[in-house]
Parts: structure tokens; C-alpha cells; sequence
């Protein structure tokens, strides 16, 4: 055997260092790799066995082949008759979940492809929706707004079929601004009004103080267009805004650096028979019971359960936690940090000392209203969560 | 007595609590207008409702509890300098909730660290108000 010089011994270690180096690397990127891979993958098979699931539970969902072979598995879900969160709210959320999961598809896999067997939302056919109410239809326009967003803005509406009453409501809620690709016709007949006509949507981002300042003034001025009137105690719903603009900075998206992601839509409207007027808010972010546990607050939320003997099984429940974060708002005042400024929102029905307010969010569902001057409350548990916070304002103008 | 006009001089939108909610926030109408012009002495009023829509909680507790809550003067020493004054009688709720925060304060219990920073880093906070009308005060 030939003993090697030192010059070559240290020129082979330099190699071997070397090759070791970028075996190292490229195990690490391949393991990485295979790391999203198998992350991306649970999230398309947790879909599909979601939407599975809910088929059998009455989500009405066809598949949808245009120009596509069977493989590719697009699916169109169809909304139901009704949607609002009232007296259909099972079904509503149903439908506005299966269209957030199925976008979070698209959002996980952004331009690159995604596998063959996974669902994918081609189309959300409104033919049959025949009454919606103004938070339902807020909520459906700001989901429609996520999925085109991540499709790159390529949706186009299919209106032909749609009933005339909500083709008009849709079209006061600027529903259509959302696509670069117009509906082709107009199918309004002359004769077609609804009893309740929308105002245009607005939708705002965090950390953009101008923005939202513009947004509150157009909605207060659509609003007194529609009501034909100033509405009395507007200063006060003004502020409740503004705390929810607020909130939603501080609190709803708390992972997200990106501000784009932190938005925020505001609609109302009127009801020309009834005279109610309804002002929603909403953003899709983590919701108010599942920021609490991060929050400065949530030593209090802890102190009130135990204050009312509330059992610890019961802590968890996202409307027992919606209870404690308003009535820990309501006790708090010069504390680190005063709450969620959610008595900011009671106050304009408090000062109207009529109307009410609901406040939805994941499974949580806080309403106070006042009659004849008695203020009352209740909280509920929804089996179904609505993935994000719902606040809506309803009062009876004079 | 001189009068700051909150909507004409500061914002007609006063919103949010830290500088990091953006312009016109709480924490800036206490540091850059309040706290030196009642440094100054001189007895104000403070008008509250002209050129404005309304006041969320976080502006109006931050502007004016968190004077006292930062130990930069006693309640009593700013209810003596200072007159909340408003021709729609709808803003007296919000004057009510300003007496309330003074009153509510719990003095020198928080030691301040400003958010102005990050703010300005975190490109939130524009410094657009133009302040220089508070000489008028000093």
C-alpha cells in the first residue's frame, strides 16, 4: 500500500467533509420536503372525509366534470333555500364551512398541483337560494372572497338561474365587484324588490387606520341613503365599529404577519317593511373564545369561573367563554388591558334602549337585546361552528 | 380659556389604542397633545364633537386614564385643567366615559413603554397629524 503525502490526506479530508456537507443538506431538504408533503396531504384527506361526512348529513354537493376528466374530482356544492343564522342556521354553516375547507385546499397548495383524489371546489351554484339574510349573506360573500383570492381571482359568476330578488340583493352588496370576470347579463325584471335591500360591503384591513375611517363613513352614508333619514345614536354604533376594527387587529389573527390576511367586512340594511335596520361585522379570524387563552384577560375569564362555580369541564365551551369575555368587560376597566371592548357594542342598543345584538362566534353565541326597556342576554352552544366572529346590530328605526 | 378641537386638529376619526393601531390612536393624543399641554398649566377646554364621527373605548381610556394610570399627573390636577365641552348632546356620553376613566385610574400603577417604535418599523404608524397647534396651549 502507497503511504499517502500529507498534502493529499488533507485534500481527501476537505472532499469527504465536503460530500458529508451536502449529504447532510440534502437529507434535510428532502425530509423537509416530505415533511409539507405529508402535511399537505392530511389536509386534503381531512377535507374529503369531512365533505364525505357531510354529505351524508344532507350538504348537497354534485361533481362537476367541464372540460375535466371524472379523476380530477371537482365538486359543486349548492346552497340551500334559505340561508341566515336564525332558523337555518345548521345548514347555513354547513354550506359556508364546506366552502372554507375546500378552499384551504387551494391555500395550501398555492400554484402547485394538487393531487388527483383530492376535492376541489369548482363552482357554488346559487340557483336554488331564494332568502338570504344580511349576515349570512356578508359571510358568504367574504368566503367567496377567500376562494377567489386563492384561485388567483379566475371565478366568474353564473347568474342565469339565479332568483331576481337575490341577484338584486347581491348586486347592492357589490357581490359582484369581487370578479374581474362580470356576470354577462342582467337578469332583473323591472317588477322584482325585495323587502330588504343591502348596502354595499365594505371590506377593510388591520393597521390601515385612513382605510377604516373612509369605510365607516361609506357605510353611514349608503345607510342614511337607504333609511332616507339620519339614524339616531350613530356616533354610538360608530364607536362599537370602530372597538371591532380595533379587535380585530389586536386579537383575531394572531399568527398572521401579513396584514392582507387581517380583514374585515361590514355590510347593512334595511328592511323596507319591517323597519329594521341591520348592521353586520364580521372577519374570519381565530375567533374571541379562542384568543382568550393568550389574552391579559385570561387570568380574569379563570377568576369569573370560578367566582360562579362554573365546573371545569364547562371552561372550554366556547359560549361560556363568549359570557365571561362580556361580562369581564363589563366589570374591567383600568386593567392592563379592559377587555375586548365588547360593551362598546351593547352600547348603541343600550342607548336606543332598543333592538339587539348578537355576537357568533365558533361555537359560541352571545345575544342581549331590550324590550320595552328591560335589557336581557342569553348564551348559546352551536353544534356547528362558524369559522370566525359574526357581529350584528338590529334596531327598529322609527 | 383656549379650546383644542379633537376632530378639526387632531383626527376626525380617533381610533385605537396604541400607536401601532395607526394614526390618531390613544396613546398619541396622550403623549404628543395632552401630556404637554397640561404640563404647561394652563387651564383648556376640550372640544369633543365637532368634525367627529365617535370615540372607541380603547382611544378614550388610553388618551385620558392612561395620564393618570402612567403617573404623569393626578386626577384631580387634570379635572382642574381641563373642560370637556360638546354641542350634540349624544357626545355626553362619551364626555361621562372620560370622567369615568379619569376616576377610574389607578395613579403611577403601570410604568410606560411606547409602542411608537414598532410602530413605525411595522410601518403603522405615519406620523401624518401635524401637532404644532399645541404651542398655542403651551
Amino acid at each position: 500500500m502507497k503511504k499517502i503525502t500529507e498534502k493529499q490526506r488533507q485534500c481527501d479530508v476537505r472532499r469527504v467533509i465536503n460530500e458529508r456537507k451536502r449529504h447532510s443538506c440534502s437529507n434535510k431538504m428532502s425530509n423537509v420536503s416530505e415533511r409539507e408533503q405529508r402535511c399537505n396531504a392530511s389536509v386534503w384527506q381531512d377535507v374529503n372525509e369531512w365533505i364525505s361526512k357531510e354529505i351524508s348529513c344532507g350538504l348537497k354537493v354534485t361533481n362537476d366534470m367541464r372540460g375535466k376528466k371524472l379523476k380530477y374530482n371537482g365538486i359543486v356544492i349548492h346552497l340551500p333555500k334559505t340561508m341566515n343564522f336564525s332558523n337555518n342556521q345548521d345548514e347555513t354553516v354547513q354550506c359556508l364551512t364546506a366552502i372554507r375547507k375546500l378552499v384551504s385546499v387551494f391555500e395550501v397548495y398555492k400554484s402547485r398541483k394538487i393531487p388527483h383524489k383530492a376535492y376541489k371546489l369548482r363552482s357554488v351554484n346559487f340557483d336554488s337560494l331564494a332568502s338570504i339574510s344580511t349576515s349570512a349573506a356578508l359571510v358568504l360573500t367574504a368566503e367567496v372572497s377567500k376562494w377567489n383570492i386563492s384561485i388567483k381571482k379566475k371565478l366568474k359568476p353564473q347568474v342565469e338561474k339565479w332568483h331576481e330578488d337575490i341577484y338584486i340583493q347581491f348586486e347592492q352588496l357589490g357581490f359582484f365587484d369581487l370578479f374581474d370576470n362580470k356576470p354577462e347579463k342582467s337578469v332583473i325584471s323591472q317588477k322584482s324588490s325585495p323587502d330588504v335591500d343591502f348596502v354595499r360591503y365594505v371590506r377593510g384591513q388591520c393597521g390601515n387606520s385612513d382605510e377604516a375611517k373612509d369605510k365607516k363613513k361609506e357605510l353611514k352614508a349608503e345607510i342614511s341613503k337607504l333609511v332616507g333619514a339620519k339614524v339616531d345614536k350613530w356616533t354610538i354604533l360608530h364607536s362599537g365599529l370602530t372597538e371591532a376594527v380595533t379587535n380585530v387587529t389586536h386579537h383575531a389573527y394572531p399568527g398572521s404577519k401579513s396584514c392582507e390576511e387581517k380583514s374585515w367586512y361590514l355590510t347593512g340594511s334595511f328592511n323596507k317593511s319591517t323597519n329594521e335596520m341591520k348592521i353586520a361585522f364580521y372577519d374570519q379570524g381565530v375567533g374571541i373564545p379562542n384568543s382568550l387563552p393568550a389574552s391579559e384577560i385570561w387570568e380574569k375569564v379563570l377568576s369569573y369561573f370560578t367566582k360562579l362555580n362554573i365546573p371545569s369541564a364547562e371552561h372550554k365551551k366556547h359560549a361560556r367563554l363568549l359570557e365571561a369575555a362580556v361580562s369581564i368587560d363589563r366589570t374591567s376597566t383600568m386593567q392592563t388591558d379592559r377587555g375586548k371592548g365588547l360593551q362598546d357594542l351593547l352600547e348603541f342598543i343600550r342607548e336606543r334602549k332598543a333592538g339587539y345584538l348578537s355576537i357568533l362566534s365558533y361555537h359560541g353565541l352571545y345575544k342581549c337585546w331590550i324590550d320595552k326597556g328591560k335589557e336581557q342576554s342569553k348564551t348559546i352552544s352551536m353544534v356547528r361552528p362558524l369559522n370566525g366572529t359574526l357581529i350584528v346590530w338590529n334596531v327598529k328605526l322609527s | 380659556m383656549k379650546t383644542l378641537f379633537i376632530g378639526k386638529q387632531f383626527s376626525d376619526d380617533p381610533a385605537g389604542r396604541y400607536y401601532t393601531d395607526g394614526d390618531g390612536n390613544g396613546e398619541e393624543f396622550r403623549e404628543e397633545v395632552l401630556k404637554p399641554i397640561l404640563a404647561a398649566g394652563k387651564p383648556f377646554k376640550i372640544n369633543i364633537d365637532e368634525n367627529v364621527e365617535g370615540y372607541g373605548s380603547s382611544f378614550l381610556v388610553e388618551a385620558f386614564g392612561g395620564l393618570v394610570k402612567h403617573g404623569y399627573f393626578d386626577k384631580e390636577y387634570i379635572k382642574s385643567k381641563i373642560e370637556v365641552v360638546y354641542q350634540d348632546t349624544d357626545f355626553k356620553f362619551y364626555a361621562d366615559k372620560i370622567y369615568k376613566y379619569l376616576d377610574e385610574a389607578k395613579y403611577n400603577s403601570m410604568e410606560y413603554i411606547t409602542s411608537k417604535k414598532t410602530a413605525v418599523d411595522e410601518k403603522r404608524y405615519n406620523d401624518s397629524i401635524d401637532k404644532s397647534f399645541i404651542k398655542e396651549f403651551l
